[in-house]
């Protein structure tokens, strides 16, 4: 072996010239330094050898020799560091520094896998995991560090009890009633939790969308067959006390203006529920509050009446106060409760208080003795007991209580829902189904303290409406007594024939119940009566008695997802995502900001959309309020006609600030528009001129305050018709002659039009939006104004699909840049003064604190005048917009400003009006689309 | 598995010139490697085995140089190995050769056998000690080292000088 002689070689060499090479190394050293080189090499291996392996290190790689560190280490760039000769202890030295990188890079486990997996196939065995001693012996020791670290990891979980006990009854309710303390369980929680996703929301757990693929099956159902929901969740406050009172003081939180109030004839009698939008008392188009539905308790001879408004979740807490402060309403801690209702109401949960204290000491007490069941809850598992969930009035003894969770409500849409009902009731007859059993009573009209009614509200007479659902004492002994499910099962399965029917007799449960029917989409001509079905309202805990039998006659069930499409295909606002001006809404804006812009974030940059390049100014949030603050700027403008230059500067300033490079095109496309309002601000300020004192006088007392606020959402039916008669082309092709006369209305002028700008000069417009051609809108996308080369070039091309937004340019780019330079650079600083082992005397953070929200692709800080920042004026945004499956092309719902609008349909030729332009955030590319007003 | 299937070489620089370790870097080995390759397989040899061509491993003290290609072309690559006759370095070149030591299919299975390797060599090292200090001279350092763990070991090869303990 020639390699053996030649290390035999230089090994004698070597011995013979240590001396030598140690003398010339301290010669070499003159600086005092009391090391030889020597020393110092070996104190590099000991510090280089114990490094981490390669893989993490390859990394830092400054240098390429230095980078390559653990089991790669010893490879030296400069001549200085390598000796010129090699010695024996040196190269001993090297060897043993080598053997340990080796070794240790050899004992490291370099993959992801445990050590069982990593065996070849032929040397499993099963439960390996679990048993450690069925590894080869090299690989326990491994193993059994790998165990230790996954118990750690894994998460402390009470192992108190085994699974047997764990999962028996009792204590599996006791776990259930921990759980749903901070958010509150439906009935149906359970049965929903196996096939839902669930989301917390609004303080309850709530299905969001079936786990399973049934986004189009749910749709169908809607439309062809019968979708259910659970909308327990819904709050309901009862308002008991004389109707005149009653009457009195809601009529200042809602107003005849917005269609019905509380007072409406039908539903006064109780034949109908109604669905209204209340306001902050006295305050009408501004301080929305929310949408309710409400629904009397037929008169039944009392002077006292019942009044139930439901209500969502998100909107409970500002509608109680209001009405506690309308009805100077007082906590009935303070006074004593002239109700008998409420004391009841107050006694029945205090004792459910004490039982379940109760039950509690004595399984704490007597462990293995269980007398007594642990009570599952019933109803709201979230409230303090203790708390009072009614107020009274003192002067006027109107009392008002919250049932939240007392009345379960489920809601079946479809036009087989009613078919659905009636089978549940056909049922009846035949099986033994202890629910199924009550409804024949429910159906008899007879009517005794303990017999209940079934009633329907429309097409019936009012006597149909009665229901025993009312009176709180039935509700609470109905479900006080109600039989359990096991006693049940006992009972059946001891009858003499098997599968026959069981016979309660007297103790038959009877259940009050009240059916009532939803219309529907009413508004606009396509579709009427989509989406209508029933509603049913019982007593708490019989939720499951119910919804089983529904699930067995064929219903799909949706949850909150279906919902939100079922309002959207309906074209109406949905709560609370589609009421900006109420706090719920904003609070839901907010939230969906935040969890969007988290989202954002989250992607890698290089894969985000540049929302300043697509000019887009807020993709994740609609500034309602910037909106409708320069659209009335625009119009005051125009008012203002005495300087005639200055909005046209102003104008071209905008744009010229916005485009990276305005091409000839866009200019060409700007000048007219500014062109046009400047004509339209001669008309109108000329009639200004006119109708001056007369506006003076028509004052309504709200212009004043509509100033002051933010903005309002228009909700006055006259004029919504107004405006939806006014959207129709009133020549061409699509007119319709009969809707328009039928909505009637006057001629669009400036004498009408003038004071409708004056009493809302802030005012958004629920519209919805259909796409001419291809486009599939989403929220938060834009709504514009079409130039009139936009319309002349639809006109002459049918295929047209849309302008395109010129790129623009990013203003924020260099800033982000230079934020990122600097971070790099103080990082490196710190490294090198870390190297140097001084620490940084003076940390220079000014620079990096002062622009810390930049995120590239956004726009930060105040936005610029959000109309004109595009090549098209901005008129509004949508808030929902999908693939409509009910219309076969996108649709979208949303808001735009009432004074663009009407700027808008003003100056549209007679057969195109109606015509927007929709681009989504992520997108350059403008759509057409026929906006439409329906109410 | 799916994946591209490589081969490591392990191998040692030899040179009779203690200097020629000043220029044992990645570069030139690689460049030196590169060479012998195409001097001896030409443009199409060189094309192959510079696919996936690294130097994954390189320690100057010893001269273990771990070189990376596809297994393919393997037989490519440590034909022409012994063809490399000098490195090239810092305007220097100095005569040596490049030593198979063994060929792998993982870089584990190099080191392992690099670690075997560097025992035996250590070994050879003692055994050809001529005088009693530095025998315990490098006892000592290796010691030092590789601590505890491997004091068994020498202790074993300590038999073989018994004259020492």
């Amino acid at each position: 072996m020639c390699s053996a002689i030649l290390i035999k070689l230089c090994l004698q060499s070597i011995t013979r010239m240590t001396l030598y090479f140690c003398y010339l190394c301290l010669f070499l050293n003159p600086s005092g330094d009391v090391r030889s080189e020597q020393q110092y090499q070996q104190q590099k291996f000991l510090h280089q050898s114990p490094g981490p392996p390669y893989r993490k290190d390859q990394k830092r790689g400054d240098s390429r020799g230095k980078g390559r560190g653990g089991w790669q280490g010893e490879h030296q760039s400069s001549s200085e560091e390598m000796p010129r000769y090699i010695t024996v202890s040196t190269f001993a030295q090297a060897r043993a520094a080598e053997i340990k990188a080796m070794l240790k890079a050899v004992a490291q486990k370099s993959s992801n896998s445990l050590v069982f997996q990593t065996l070849p196939r032929h040397m499993r065995r099963r439960a390996m995991s679990h048993n450690i001693k069925r590894l080869p012996r090299r690989l326990q020791e491994v193993a059994r560090k790998e165990a230790e670290k996954a118990v750690h990891q894994k998460k402390e979980q009470s192992k108190t009890k085994c699974r047997k006990a764990r999962r028996r009854h009792v204590n599996l309710v006791a776990e259930f009633n921990r759980r749903q303390r901070k958010n509150i369980w439906l009935e149906t929680h359970i049965w929903h939790a196996k096939r839902f996703h669930m989301v917390k929301k609004w303080g309850y757990c709530l299905g969001n969308s079936p786990t399973e693929k049934c986004y189009r099956a749910c749709y169908r159902a809607m439309t062809n067959h019968c979708l259910l929901q659970d909308l327990s969740y819904y709050c309901c406050v009862e308002l008991t006390g004389k109707e005149n009172e009653l009457l009195k003081q809601l009529a200042r939180i809602c107003s005849v203006d917005a269609g019905l109030t509380f007072g409406a004839a039908s539903c006064l009698s109780g034949r109908f529920q109604g669905s209204l939008n209340l306001y902050r008392a006295d305050r009408y188009p501004e301080d929305m509050l929310g949408p309710v539905t409400f629904i009397w308790k037929p008169r039944d001879g009392s002077e006292n009446r019942q009044l139930w408004i439901w209500m969502h979740p998100a909107l409970k807490q500002d509608i109680l106060n209001e009405l506690k402060a309308i009805f100077q309403c007082s906590d009935p801690e303070e006074i004593c409760i002239p109700e008998p209702i409420t004391t009841l109401n107050q006694e029945e949960k205090q004792m459910d208080v004490v039982q379940s204290l109760g039950k509690k000491r004595k399984k704490e007490g007597k462990e293995g003795d269980k007398a007594v069941p642990v009570k599952k809850i019933i109803g709201d598992g979230t409230r303090d007991p203790f708390q009072s969930y009614s107020w009274v009035s003192q002067t006027t003894g109107i009392v008002i209580s919250d049932q939240t969770m007392e009345i379960l409500r489920y809601r079946l849409i479809g036009p087989l829902s009613h078919s659905v009902l009636t089978e549940t009731l056909k049922a009846a007859s035949i099986q033994t189904v202890r629910t199924m059993a009550c409804w024949i009573l429910l159906f008899s009209s007879f009517v005794d303290n303990d017999k209940v009614r079934q009633l329907y509200l429309e097409g019936v007479p009012v006597e149909c409406a009665h229901s025993f659902i009312w009176d709180q004492d039935i509700c609470k002994n109905v479900t006080e007594n109600k039989i359990s499910e096991q006693e049940l099962n006992k009972m059946r399965a001891q009858l003499l024939v098997p599968g026959s029917q069981l016979d309660l007799g007297p103790c038959e449960s009877k259940i009050p119940i009240l059916l009532v029917q939803q219309p529907g989409k009413m508004a606009g001509e396509d579709r009427p009566g989509w989406g209508s079905g029933w509603d049913i309202y019982l007593p708490k805990g019989w939720g499951m008695a119910f919804w089983i039998p529904f699930i067995y006659r064929g219903v799909r069930v949706g949850g909150l997802q279906e919902a939100s499409k079922h309002s959207e295909y309906q074209r109406i606002p949905h709560t609370p995502d589609d009421f900006p001006d109420c706090p719920a809404g904003m609070q839901f804006a907010k939230e969906l900001e935040s969890s969007l812009l988290d989202k954002f974030k989250r992607r890698p940059p290089a894969k985000r959309a540049n929302y300043v390049k697509l000019g887009t100014l807020s993709p994740f949030i609609c500034p309602w309020g910037q909106l409708v603050k320069s659209w009335e700027e625009r119009m005051k403008a125009s008012e203002e006609f005495v300087h005639p230059s200055s909005p046209h500067a102003e104008h071209c300033a905008t744009e010229g600030h916005g485009f990276c490079d305005p091409k000839p095109e866009v200019v060409k496309e700007a000048s007219p528009e500014t062109g046009e309002v400047e004509e339209t601000m001669e008309i109108s300020s000329e009639d200004a001129i006119k109708t001056e004192g007369d506006t003076g006088t028509q004052d309504f007392g709200e212009r004043g305050e509509a100033v002051r606020s933010d903005f309002i959402v228009l909700r006055s039916e006259k004029l919504l018709m107004q405006l939806s008669a006014w959207c129709y082309p009133t020549s061409g092709k699509d007119r319709r002659p009969r809707l328009v006369s039928q909505l009637g209305g006057k001629e669009m002028t400036e004498d009408v039009l003038l004071p409708i700008l004056m009493s809302y000069p802030r005012a958004l417009v629920w519209v919805n939006l259909s796409l001419l051609r291809k486009g599939n809108p989403e929220s938060h996308a834009m709504i514009c104004i079409p130039t009139e080369d936009d319309l002349l070039h639809l006109s002459k091309d049918r295929l047209f699909c849309g302008p395109q937004e010129p790129k623009h340019r990013d203003i924020f780019k260099h800033k982000v840049q230079k934020l990122k330079e600097n971070k790099r650079k103080k990082k490196e600083e710190d490294n090198v003064k870390a190297q140097e082992s001084n620490p940084p005397s003076v940390p220079e953070k000014e620079t990096t604190e002062e622009c810390k929200d930049l995120v590239l692709g956004l726009w930060s800080g105040t936005l610029p005048d959000v109309t004109s920042h595009c090549s098209r004026t901005l008129l509004g945004y949508v808030t929902r917009g999908d693939f409509s499956l009910a219309t076969g092309c996108g649709e979208a719902l949303g808001f735009v400003s009432l004074t663009g609008l009407l700027y808008m349909l003003h100056s549209q030729p007679a057969d195109k009006k109606g015509l927007v332009l929709l681009r989504t955030p992520a997108s350059l590319q403008y759509r057409f689309a026929r906006l439409s007003i329906e109410v | 598995m799916v994946r591209f299937k490589n081969r490591y070489v392990l191998c040692e620089v030899l040179s009779e010139d203690p200097r020629c370790r000043q220029c044992i870097e990645d570069r030139a080995v690689g460049l030196a490697v590169r060479d012998a390759i195409a001097r001896a397989h030409g443009d199409y040899g060189l094309g192959c085995c510079c696919v996936s061509f690294t130097v994954k491993y390189l320690n100057a003290y010893t001269g273990t140089v771990l070189l990376r290609c596809r297994k393919d072309f393997q037989r490519l690559l440590s034909s022409a190995l012994p063809l490399v006759r000098h490195l090239e370095g810092r305007g220097q070149r100095f005569p040596c050769a490049l030593r198979t030591l063994h060929v792998g299919g993982t870089i584990r299975t190099c080191q392992k056998f690099l670690i075997q390797y560097n025992r035996r060599q250590l070994l050879l090292l003692l055994q050809n000690c001529t005088n009693e200090g530095e025998f315990l001279h490098i006892v000592n350092t290796v010691n030092c080292i590789l601590e505890s763990f491997y004091l068994m070991a020498f202790c074993a090869l300590a038999n073989n000088f018994p004259m020492c303990i």
